[in-house]
């Protein structure tokens, strides 16, 4: 069920990230993609019947596997950084072309560049 | 158990309603949704450490930034292109009469004023693709111009000008002069004498303006009718224009707007 | 082929190569693996912390902690620097109501307080540095909103907290060659285990995680200042 749901949230974030041409919506896929992941990470350390991997003296029962919640404290951290760093350079794009679809600044880019060439002729 | 199944069963929902919003906020806000959603899954998955962290990165500190970045309710934003005495810089600051009035709405309104200067064929699209609230700088509205856009009232009255055919090239001046986008175009080509080339008529602010910079503008001809200048804002903001219209009206009722064309047009 | 067709192949074999993934990890995940059991046991004398995923990421793969700490202050660094570079506006005067500065009097108290609690009982029960560093942070955000970023920035000067952030840093990378100079390799743990579930056990990992939730808390209040700062770019 989880890995099934893990599956589904990776494929809306790929279907944004093509689909959408706002650059901020497409980093929000970036982030929901890195969610999936971790989702399905958790998944697979859980356990019919465990607890937290947290040790209660006196307490024996089955943990949950702790090594893939350790490794995806990390991958938070680093989406967060990533997103973070990626919004910082996508308001240099807003200040430069004004406006945050992708396909509209290529087009900009394309005829910046046409006209640097001309300039250079 | 069944708490797991429905709050995964909802996972999917929030993520495709909350990607598939064309406004940037309601995504932002959806995300963060998600995020917490997905911070209870963890926590029936057994995992707390990994839902700790989550909520606080993932919910809180992720739509703060992202928030505070695009943070644009509350906010008047306008494009418009710069025409001295209309909307133009001076120092640090903007004057102009378009500017007083933009300045003054805001402030009756509540809104923060936000305003880039933008070349002049760059300000429709801006418009009608919400990168900007209100487009101005010597936009005269043509009786046929509709679409996405609709022109305010008309807060100037101005005369629009023809060139005569023949023009004498010159050297181009060194200094360019501090303006963006279109006007600094029109001043080059005036202060060479070329400016019949790039336009083929021209409002009485930018030629009063242009006059003043020492372009070259012997035998313009005036074009018979009535012109005005106004504001672009777009169709689906109803609301917007209607309170503006509302604000114009009472400047001009109450003498103000007067005062202020005598003030930057004396 | 068009660009718009290489992206769709692109996108769907993505999709397709995450399914089987998913659905081959899936399949080969064995519900209790007894080497796993095994392993968890001999963690706890080991590390000495009863927080196992504490234990894991700050003694065993301390390491990958640490590049991650790295990777949060590079960031940092790149937000502050791209941010500085542009154009700023004039700080935000927002001054909220007078329910929102009482609200917020109470509630920043109680995020400095979970954020300790999360700092110094990280090896005992679940939290850690880096969640205490991010509660404490929008603790300071709530101050901002009610009272403004002029508030803060008078008593918490940015370009000394910037510099406080890379003392800690500097701080933490010193504790961990300290084991060198017993010739022990990097990294090694050198303070007592003590008993599992005590406040005083787990060797370093109290240590650690004090550090990265002081450094976190400074990390992440100057990447909200800054974009606070230019807010409305976008």
């Amino acid at each position: 069920m989880a890995a099934m749901v893990a599956f589904i949230l990776f494929s809306i974030g790929i279907l944004a990230l093509v689909l959408r041409r706002d650059l901020v919506i497409k980093l929000l896929a970036l982030g929901m993609i890195n969610a999936a992941s971790i989702l399905f990470l958790i998944s697979i350390g859980d356990r019919p019947g465990a607890r937290p991997p947290i040790q209660i003296p006196g307490e024996m029962g089955i943990l949950a596997d702790p090594l893939p919640q350790a490794l995806v404290l990390s991958a938070i951290v680093v989406n967060f950084a990533i997103l973070a760093l990626a919004l910082v350079f996508v308001m240099i794009l807003v200040e430069r072309y004004h406006t945050t679809d992708s396909i509209r600044i290529e087009q900009e880019m394309a005829r910046e560049s046409e006209e640097e060439e001309t300039l250079c002729l | 158990m069944i708490a797991r199944w429905i709050l995964l069963a909802l996972l999917p929902i929030v993520a495709g309603i909350s990607l598939a919003q064309s406004r940037r906020l309601s995504a932002i806000i959806g995300m963060g949704l998600f995020s917490f959603v997905l911070a209870a899954v963890y926590l029936l998955m057994h995992a707390p450490d990994v839902a700790i962290t989550e909520a606080t990165i993932g919910a809180a500190l992720v739509t703060a930034i992202y928030v505070l970045a695009i943070r644009r309710t509350g906010r008047l934003t306008v494009v418009a292109d710069e025409v001295p005495r209309l909307i133009a810089r001076e120092g640090d600051h903007i004057t102009g009469l378009e500017y007083e009035i933009l300045d003054g709405f805001a402030r009756e309104t509540g809104l923060d004023l936000s305003i880039q200067f933008v070349p002049l064929r760059r300000v429709p699209w801006l418009i009608a693709h919400r990168e900007a609230d209100i487009g101005a700088g010597g936009i005269i509205p043509l009786e046929e111009a509709e679409g996405a856009l609709l022109p305010t009232p008309r807060h100037l009255k101005t005369g629009v000008y023809t060139f005569p055919a023949r023009s004498k090239p010159r050297e181009v001046p060194a200094t360019v002069p501090d303006y963006e986008g279109y006007f600094s175009e029109l001043l080059t080509h005036g202060r060479s004498g070329t400016l019949s080339t790039v336009v083929t008529s021209l409002d009485l602010a930018r030629v009063l303006a242009l006059g003043r910079a020492g372009a070259l503008l012997q035998g313009l001809d005036r074009i018979d009718g009535e012109y005005g200048y106004a504001f672009l804002i777009a169709k689906r903001r109803a609301k917007l224009r209607r309170d503006y219209a509302d604000y114009l009206a009472r400047l001009s009722t109450s003498g103000q707007l007067d005062d202020m064309i005598k003030r930057h047009f004396s | 082929m068009t660009k718009d067709r290489v992206q769709t192949i692109l996108a769907v074999g993505i999709i397709v190569a995450f399914a089987a993934l998913v659905g081959i990890t899936y399949a080969n995940s064995h519900p209790h693996p007894a080497d796993s059991q095994q392993y968890l046991a001999r963690a706890l004398e080991e590390t000495g912390a009863s927080n196992r995923v504490a234990g894991i990421y700050l003694n065993y793969r301390l390491f990958d902690t640490l590049l991650e700490v790295l990777v949060f202050s590079v960031a940092v660094l790149g937000v502050r620097h791209y941010l500085q570079q542009s154009k700023g506006m004039s700080l935000p005067t927002l001054s909220e109501s007078e329910v929102v500065q009482t609200a917020v009097s109470f509630l920043t108290p109680l995020a400095l307080l979970l954020c300790s609690f999360f700092a110094i009982f990280g090896h005992i029960s679940p939290g850690g540095g880096f969640a205490g560093g991010v509660i404490a942070a929008s603790g300071l955000l709530y101050v901002a909103i009610a009272h403004g970023m002029k508030a803060i920035e008078t008593r918490l000067n940015p370009w000394r907290l910037a510099l406080a952030e890379k003392a800690i840093l500097l701080s933490l990378l010193i504790f961990l060659l300290v084991p060198v100079a017993v010739g022990r390799i990097p990294l090694s743990d050198l303070l007592p285990k003590g008993t599992p579930g005590q406040l005083l056990s787990g060797g370093s990992i109290l240590i650690y995680n004090i550090l990265i939730a002081m450094k976190v808390f400074i990390g992440a209040w100057l990447v909200i200042a800054a974009f606070a700062q230019h807010r409305g770019e976008l």
